[in-house]
């Protein structure tokens, strides 16, 4: 979102279609593009789980990418916003692999003491 | 007054306290269409199905008793089965229209306090009052931060002590039982300070045409050179990144444990059948069943989730079009149409806001008529079984989003009354660039919950 002209394999791409449309639009027609193929994934039946999975992924790095870097104006404006954005990554995936997938017991293994209504918080009141 | 900064009559703020009341009349004629017209209508026609499926029903059942014959019986159960998907959908357009009606009127009285409360608190200042001696001091004054901050955080925080014991008491309240009107009280206390502080701040803000802007000294190492408004902008939304990584986090503790119908149709080993339903299986066509439920969705129930996240794209797009035109030195009005509604670049912005602001309300009342289906049709936390700790997540998911949603908006309108009145252009749009970053955010946030919550 700021003011600084980009370069990229994008952006000279964006010089040689046809219009006098700038890279805020183009960016706009590739992220709604993405989520009419990421709506219509769940229609197909026939797609394996697999795939599916891989076209979620893969259309969200897309759209990640195309608001942060374009959008947000990563991709543009100096390198310490990019780092700033990247600062919480490392904790976001001890959060995903310590919380999310360290145990698969689900809640059926917490500890009774973060378990709601286990001894506490309903019968006290 | 000084020359860094617009002069602000403080009669412009009484166009703050009009702008809530147009807020209040809209949210009144909508709920009387929506929520009170249309909804009666739709509710005598969910009745007269009721009372069709119930005769379907008593016609089945008496064949059967009287031992009819099976062509006779199965045509009857037929026909049961008809007049009761007539029935349930029959209910969920009442709850379509009787939602969105109060969602609209809501929302129309929470944006009308907030600016019109707003501004009637900055109109009774006197004039030139609180414009020198404020955060973003002109030319001739060193530049020192704003305390708002520090009285709208208190103000959370007192909110926040209170909510506890928030919902039980308004319901009580509604529901006529003797409530307890301590907590309550301490957040509305809280709200008080919140609403003084954001009133102040936008005093502060409202004079401001970019002169002052705080900049990183070159003592800070990294950020020096950067507005330091930005800066904290970025941490803020990586704050927020936290915030929303926890919640997925436990969704996966969670999601890795449950049988869901695209495990069991994908041969999981370990998941023989079903025992969980998540929103997408009453979402997305072909969803799984458990003890009658599920399995409802079509394309029509993907519809709201999937518009919501066109209508955040388009806009992210309508604010980067906002800043664009607010930046542009050379703007030229645009021919046709489009030029009646922007002929100035002043109306451009404001309009551009307008659309984001229009596009991220719609947001919310789709979601909130969403979720009126999905608790209608059984997708609640007290759903046996696992399903209740799916429906839990994805209430607090998808919930906090629409949160962030609706307090976006809230600052917007603000953005709006700004653009309305002193105006953005190319010296003070870093405005909605910094706001921008955070609907940007908010959109980014959606790129997640959507797949995983509603698709998959």
């Amino acid at each position: 979102m700021g003011e600084h002209e980009t370069s990229g394999i994008f952006e000279s791409l964006v010089e040689k279609l046809p219009g006098n449309f700038d890279i805020y639009f183009w960016n706009f027609v590739i992220l709604m593009i993405f989520t009419v193929f990421e709506v219509a994934a769940v229609f197909f039946d026939t797609i394996p789980l697999s795939a599916v999975w891989a076209i979620l992924i893969g259309v969200g790095i897309v759209k990640g990418y195309g608001i942060a870097a374009y959008f947000m104006h990563l991709k543009g404006d100096p390198r310490v916003y990019t780092r700033t954005a990247l600062f919480p990554v490392l904790f976001v995936l001890l959060m995903l692999w310590g919380i999310g997938l360290s145990n698969p017991g689900a809640v059926g293994d917490l500890p009774a003491w973060c378990t709601p209504f286990s001894d506490g918080y309903a019968t006290r009141r | 007054m000084s020359g860094g900064e617009a002069h602000v009559e403080n009669s412009i703020w009484m166009r703050a306290v009009l702008f809530g009341g147009v807020f209040v009349a809209i949210g009144l004629l909508a709920f009387a269409t929506m929520g009170v017209g249309i909804a009666n209508v739709k509710h005598v026609a969910y009745e007269d199905a009721i009372h069709e499926y119930e005769d379907a029903k008593y016609a089945y059942e008496n064949a059967k008793a009287n031992n009819a014959s099976d062509v006779d019986i199965s045509a009857l159960k037929e026909a049961k089965d008809f007049a009761h998907e007539d029935e349930v959908k029959a209910h969920l357009s009442y709850l379509t229209w009787r939602t969105a009606g109060i969602t609209i009127l809501l929302m129309c009285f929470t944006y009308a306090s907030f600016i019109g409360l707003g501004g009637f608190l900055n109109s009774v200042f006197p004039d030139d009052h609180g414009h020198d001696n404020h955060g973003y001091g002109g030319d001739d004054h060193e530049h020192h931060g704003s305390g708002s901050p520090i009285v709208f955080s208190l103000g959370i925080m007192l909110f926040l002590m209170g909510f506890p014991s928030f919902q039980a008491t308004l319901g009580n309240m509604l529901s006529g039982v003797d409530a307890d009107l301590g907590d309550l009280g301490l957040s509305m206390i809280g709200l008080l300070f919140v609403t003084a502080g954001v009133a102040n701040w936008w005093r502060e803000d409202l004079p401001f045409i970019g002169n002052n802007e705080q900049i990183a000294t070159e003592t800070d190492e990294w950020f020096a050179g950067e507005h330091i408004r930005k800066a904290g902008l970025w941490v803020f939304i990586m704050s927020e990144v936290m915030v929303f990584a926890t919640f997925f986090s436990s969704y996966l503790r969670m999601r890795t444990e449950w049988c869901t119908e695209w495990q069991v149709r994908d041969g999981n080993e370990n998941c023989a059948a079903v025992d969980t339903l998540t929103a997408s299986d009453f979402l997305r066509p072909n969803g799984g069943t458990l003890d009658g439920l599920g399995g409802t969705g079509d394309f029509m129930t993907l519809l709201p989730g999937a518009i919501n996240t066109f209508a955040l794209i388009i806009s992210s797009y309508t604010i980067v079009l906002a800043l664009k035109t607010a930046k542009s030195k050379d703007w030229q009005a645009p021919t046709g149409k489009l030029g009646k509604i922007m002929p100035t670049k002043k109306a451009a912005v404001r309009n551009y806001l307008i659309a984001t602001f229009l596009l991220g309300s719609m947001f919310i009342v789709l979601k909130l008529v969403e979720w009126s289906h999905l608790v209608a049709e059984g997708f609640t936390i007290g759903a046996a079984g696992t399903t209740g700790q799916a429906a839990s997540i994805f209430y607090v998911a998808t919930g906090a989003h629409g949160l962030h949603v609706f307090i976006g908006l809230l600052v917007m309108l603000y953005l709006i009354f700004k653009a309305d009145t002193v105006g953005y252009d190319e010296k003070n749009g870093q405005g909605i660039e910094y706001f921008g970053l955070y609907w940007h955010f908010v959109d980014l946030a959606w790129v997640v919950i959507f797949p995983a919550f509603y698709l998959y």
